[in-house]
């Protein structure tokens, strides 16, 4: 379980990509002490009313740029940092988004900063409304 | 012999009040200076966006320093973190971390600390590398020595052994105070409460660990596989036959919960910090939970500024404040009254 404030309760939104509703989106601040360049998460976890999303539908946008978790692998640049406390934007490629309504949310993050042997995980479910 | 102790703060401390944005780095300097330290440590990772490029900024650092001045601190030690496995198919080589090294001792320096932490996963070829451009700079490395490491043990004997192969003043130790509990700090224990322990696996554990204190704790090997050195190290220090007893005693997920983290905490003799008192840089003095009456619940600070004293220590305690961790799931946490608590108590100790 997280301890600490994980979603931003008013960004949940469905995502418009010319006229089209393509997916969903929120935002989320990492559970761990200090900022992360995004090469070491190594995973973002959605399951969206029971549904598990595949990995290469999750998206995460950092300072304007939105990355697959494949690309994240390698940012590194100081420009792209999820810094700590302030929250990035998980999109989730699906189509027609979600209905109007409420939700249930686990959005489970797992990083790896180097000098730990283990990697830090963290989830969190939620309810919410679009 | 004649010691000069003075105290700091870790920013370290005041990361709830910095990630729900109720303090900004300005602020956390602010609340340092009102309790009375003259120190200030910071992991510039933490606090400082874009790490590392505010601090390649001139603009920058002379706000930097001008907020030094304004609350009259000075940098007593930058917390680095060797991102050596920032890919996730390679560690770096050796090569590479040493540079990443030399980038972070410079900006320790560039920010004014004398001293840069590393941590234990540091490679020792890398410190060693880093050695000369750590002596040009004037930044002093200190490896921190955090619960399950300890210091007089063979672990530690291998960097005793490259400081003396090398004879360098630039390597030594950053001891946190966490290798000095005499207890399992409350705030742990009524974590694990809130959560569904019962009373009696809890002193199951708290008996266990209080005989590790009696016996004297098996210390941990020298070993880069951390994950390893740290199994080894649990099973010598009984804990196959504690989570037994805690089950036998019908003891759940808490209940392991709490005797598993009863291994992030140790006790040395004070007295290791008085027989490596030279190549001691820095303290990390870490707390949980101070109460009202400046007790600590669980760090034997009166013991610790006694061997500061005797070996003529010159240099920061710097509040490391980590209670917040159990707490925030189920409450706020309020830092700032912890740090002032814990600074107050280092006071008493130091000028008692």
């Amino acid at each position: 379980m997280a301890g600490r404030q994980f979603y931003n309760p008013s960004a949940f939104a469905n995502v418009v990509c010319d006229g089209n509703v393509v997916g969903f989106s929120f935002e989320i601040k990492e559970q761990y002490y200090r900022s992360i360049t995004l090469s070491i998460v190594r995973d973002i976890k959605v399951v969206i009313d029971g549904e598990a999303i595949a990995r290469e539908d999750v998206r995460l946008t950092v300072n304007g740029e939105t990355f697959t978790l494949e690309e994240c692998r390698t940012v590194i640049d100081p420009e792209y940092r999820w810094e700590f406390g302030e929250f990035i934007t998980v999109t989730v490629m699906k189509e027609g988004g979600l209905a109007a309504g409420k939700h249930h949310i686990d959005c489970h993050q797992s990083i790896a900063p180097s000098y730990m042997p283990f990697t830090i995980e963290a989830d969190c479910p939620a309810d919410f409304e679009i | 012999m004649s010691y000069d102790i003075k105290r700091s703060v870790s920013l370290y401390s005041y990361q709830d009040e910095f990630y729900n944005k109720q303090l900004d780095l300005e602020g956390c300097l602010r609340e340092t200076a009102k309790t009375g330290a003259t120190g200030v440590e910071l992991l510039a990772e933490q606090m400082i966006r874009k790490f590392p490029l505010p601090i390649e900024d001139e603009a920058f650092r002379e706000t930097w320093f001008g907020w030094l001045k304004k609350y009259g601190l000075q940098p007593s030690c930058y917390d680095a973190f060797l991102e050596n496995r920032i890919y996730d198919n390679r560690t770096l080589t050796l090569k590479e971390q040493v540079k990443m090294m030399c980038r972070d001792i410079r900006l320790a320096s560039m920010l004014g600390f004398p001293v840069l932490r590393t941590l234990v996963s540091t490679p020792m070829d890398v410190i060693e590398g880093s050695l000369e451009y750590a002596e040009k700079m004037g930044v002093k490395i200190g490896l921190e020595v955090h619960a399950p490491f300890s210091l007089n043990s063979s672990w530690a004997d291998g960097y005793m052994e490259m400081i003396t192969r090398t004879g360098t003043k630039f390597f030594g130790f950053v001891p946190d105070m966490g290798i000095f509990c005499k207890n399992i700090p409350d705030v742990t224990r009524e974590k694990f409460l809130r959560h569904g322990a019962k009373p009696e696996c809890l002193k199951i554990v708290d008996d266990c660990y209080a005989e590790r204190v009696a016996k004297g704790f098996v210390k941990i090997k020298y070993d880069l596989n951390l994950g390893k050195a740290n199994m080894e190290y649990r099973l010598a220090n009984g804990m196959n036959e504690m989570m037994e007893a805690v089950k036998k005693a019908g003891g759940g997920p808490a209940d392991l919960g709490y005797a598993g983290s009863s291994f992030t905490y140790s006790w040395s003799d004070p007295q290791d910090l008085i027989d490596n008192i030279d190549y001691i840089y820095h303290v990390h003095a870490k707390c949980y939970n101070t109460h009202e009456d400046y007790v600590e619940t669980a760090t034997a600070i009166p013991e610790v500024v006694e061997a500061f004293k005797k070996a003529g220590y010159k240099g920061f305690l710097s509040t490391e404040y980590e209670g917040g961790e159990h707490l925030r799931a189920d409450f706020d946490v309020d830092s700032i009254e912890q740090v002032r608590r814990h600074q107050e108590a280092l006071r008493r100790a130091i000028e008692g």
